[in-house]
């Protein structure tokens, strides 16, 4: 199976967090509350790639690169 | 069975470097995520005499009042305690020195907010716990469980709307009750093992969270980062248990609020939305504050009356020259007449108000030379005091104020984070993300400012290219001014040629500094706060504060650069640089030789530069080959002073000749093949 990233995430789309880079950006990740296993949607999604996600009530916007480096699966 | 014995290896324990603190008085620590409403809880709780100071070696902003008995402690906005950046390092030492921790967090955004909370509990800290924006979670249908949250966590917790100064009153009973929460008990015993090496809890857990600062101040290797990660896990999975108990949402409903929030993030609606909060921006700030009200307190009360009774008062007893030009309608000057004291002012009256009343009804600008050098130094045409005085309080002080002002008022309404995310994939070209749009739209109202700003930009790369393109290609709001009058004269073709090159260079230098300065861009990881109505108290407040800070800060640089500038004058090395200049402008730039007083004087202030080009008589070419020059040429004295100070010494000199060696080369470029 192909894995996907959130950054092939369009707008509207929904997704589970399958897999976070390692590193101090998965500890930065974890702490806001976007770990595996978590159920995420695609707000907006700009030209260039930043992303705008929903979850848990919240708004959280990550650039292309960040997007493109956290594994999902789509729902 | 000897191996519970705790033992006590030799380790150091270096001192904390933290703002100075009363001993004898508790401190209370209030820690919170950005945007939660943090400053309002500590505006309730400070009243009127805060303390607002760098924390030791950093640049970051710790302010710090008197509560009752206790000792108040604000803190940056975090999302947890760690070394992530300047903002956590400082919260953390202050958090790790404090003794009752005040936790506000945000109503709506619990799920995040907890983290931070539940890592406060878990440093076996002394918590009370703020559950704020109680009403746009009952606006959202959030139910939030007090009660339930209370048992859950093990600490007191309130719940207040701190913008209309809801609940606020039950906080001293909150600091009073504040208790250790419910923890881990593995992790808890872990921590209380390492007890001997580290001094609290609170830094066991850094420790085991793999903290290298705290790791250094012991003198112990740093932990491993997937024990952090582990910790992490375990956290944010209580956090979402204690949620599940305590929190219900029926429905998010659709407010007008969040649909601007929505728009203003949107490719169709975003930049449309983008174009209208510059507009207003321009139109509060650069129409109605930079012109209207700087021209009134500047020229007529600055100049007019403050440094016209200083420098005839000085002159009252001292040999002086007064030199009275008459201006016309347009401000020429018409007619210039000198009167000379040999003994003072004071000692020829008669010729004094001859002086005073030569001009009649016209305006008129009144030059006081003086024989005495110091007096010049001090009081004369480029005086350190009368100058510094004139530009700090009469055009600055308006200016800082009314962007503070705007700048709050979108702070505070949730906008700038959606700001940085819609234009964060443009600001990437140059090596920067979306968080440097505040500086560079800063920029344009004051370089100054705008360079000290560069502080909330998340790496040295970045503060280093955000300064170079503030000190190189944006033109402040004083010289945007003349730089437009200009303009105007020399028509359509010559503002789109000045545009485009100024333009492009920006993008070139920014994109030759991303490709060549080690490092990489940081990536942008931002929040997006609910939009709400911001409330003037607090954005009146938040503009002082700022101003204030900006002031105490950056006046000192003002009246040095002015001083030096000043003995340049006095020495007559102003004169010897102008003539060292002059065949670079007459022959590289083709200008006028007089062009180049205009831009010794861009040194002083900016928009002297660009002013000087006035009298000159100038083909439109010529206009747009000496603005490029101006505006890319150094900046003012105060924001090299500034820029030196944030940037190092060699960092800043080599981005000062780097922009005045590039000034001259691409003006002269443009001169060449345009003229």
């Amino acid at each position: 199976m192909r894995s996907e990233t959130l950054s092939m995430l369009g707008k509207g789309g929904r997704a589970r967090i399958a897999r976070l880079p390692e590193g101090e950006m998965r500890s930065r990740f974890i702490r806001i509350g976007l770990m595996e296993g978590a159920v995420v949607s695609c707000l907006e999604k700009l030209p260039g790639g930043t992303i705008v996600l929903v979850f848990n009530h919240q708004e959280v916007a990550l650039s292309g690169d960040l997007a493109a480096s956290i594994e999902v699966a789509r729902l | 069975m000897d191996d519970v014995t705790t033992t006590h290896r030799p380790h150091k324990h270096l001192r904390t470097e933290s703002v100075p603190t009363d001993p004898l008085k508790p401190r209370i620590v209030l820690v919170g995520n950005p945007n939660v409403g943090k400053s309002v809880v500590f505006n309730y709780l400070s009243g009127l005499y805060v303390d607002v100071s760098n924390f030791p070696g950093t640049t970051i902003e710790v302010s710090k009042a008197t509560y009752l008995n206790y000792e108040l402690f604000d803190t940056p906005g975090i999302y947890g305690v760690s070394s992530f950046n300047d903002e956590e390092r400082v919260a953390r030492d202050i958090i790790l020195n404090g003794d009752i921790i005040i936790n506000v967090v945000d109503a709506v955004h619990l799920e995040r907010d907890l983290f931070l909370t539940q890592q406060l509990i878990d440093m076996g800290k002394r918590v009370g716990l703020v559950v704020n924006m109680m009403d746009e979670a009952k606006r959202q249908k959030i139910a939030v469980d007090l009660q339930h949250l209370e048992e859950e966590l093990g600490v007191p917790v309130i719940g207040t709307v701190a913008t209309k100064n809801k609940g606020l009153e039950e906080i001293h009973d909150l600091v009073v009750r504040a208790r250790e929460g419910k923890q881990n008990r593995t992790l808890h015993a872990d921590l209380h093992a390492r007890l001997s090496t580290v001094g609290s809890q609170g830094e066991a857990l850094l420790l085991m969270e793999g903290d290298e600062v705290i790791a250094e101040r012991h003198g112990v290797p740093p932990t491993d980062i997937s024990v952090r990660e582990e910790i992490y896990i375990d956290r944010r999975n209580r956090v979402n248990r204690v949620l599940q108990r305590s929190v219900s949402d029926v429905e998010t409903g659709r407010r007008l609020a969040s649909m601007i929030g929505r728009w203003s993030v949107s490719p169709w609606f975003g930049f449309p939305i983008l174009a209208v909060v510059l507009y207003a921006l321009y139109m509060f700030v650069g129409v109605l504050v930079a012109q209207d009200l700087v021209g009134l307190t500047e020229d007529t009360i600055g100049k007019g009356i403050v440094e016209f009774n200083i420098k005839s008062w000085i002159a009252g007893h001292a040999a002086t020259t007064v030199d009275v030009d008459v201006l016309d309608a347009e401000g020429e000057t018409a007619e210039t007449r000198s009167f000379r004291f040999d003994e003072g002012l004071q000692a020829d009256r008669a010729l004094w108000k001859e002086a005073r009343e030569f001009p009649g009804a016209s305006d008129a600008e009144f030059t006081f030379t003086y024989d005495n050098p110091w007096l010049v130094l001090f009081f004369g045409e480029f005086g350190a005091v009368t100058m510094t005085l004139t530009y700090l309080v009469f055009l600055l002080l308006p200016l800082v104020l009314g962007f503070y002002f705007a700048l709050s008022v979108l702070e505070d309404s949730g906008y700038l984070p959606r700001l940085a995310t819609l234009v964060d994939r443009a600001l990437r070209f140059v090596g920067l993300n979306g968080r440097a749009v505040i500086p560079l739209i800063l920029g344009f109202g004051c370089v100054t400012m705008a360079t000290i700003t560069t502080r909330l930009l998340g790496t040295q790369r970045e503060k280093t290219i955000a300064t170079t393109i503030l000190q190189l290609a944006i033109p402040c709001s004083a010289q945007l001014g003349v730089i437009a009058a200009l303009l105007a004269t020399a028509g359509p073709l010559a503002t789109l040629i000045y545009t485009a090159v100024i333009f492009s260079f920006l993008v070139i230098v920014g994109t030759v500094m991303h490709r060549t300065l080690p490092g990489e861009t940081s990536p942008l990881l931002i929040d997006l706060p609910h939009m709400r109505m911001p409330q003037l108290n607090n954005v009146t407040k938040k503009t002082l504060f700022k101003t204030w800070f900006f002031m105490k800060e950056a006046s000192p640089w003002f009246f040095i650069g002015a001083l030096v500038v000043g003995v340049l004058q006095v020495t007559g090395a102003l004169f010897s640089i102008m003539d060292a200049l002059e065949p670079l402008v007459v022959g590289w730039l083709q200008l006028p030789r007089e062009a180049a007083t205009a831009f010794v004087m861009g040194l002083v202030r900016r928009d002297f530069g660009a002013a000087g080009m006035f009298h000159l008589e100038l083909s439109a070419f010529q206009i747009v080959a000496a603005l490029i020059t101006i505006t890319l040429f150094v900046p003012c004295v105060a924001s090299l002073m500034v820029m030196l100070k944030e940037r190092g010494l060699r960092e800043g000199m080599i981005i000062w000749f780097g922009s005045l060696f590039l000034a001259l080369f691409v003006g002269g470029v443009v001169s060449q093949v345009l003229i």
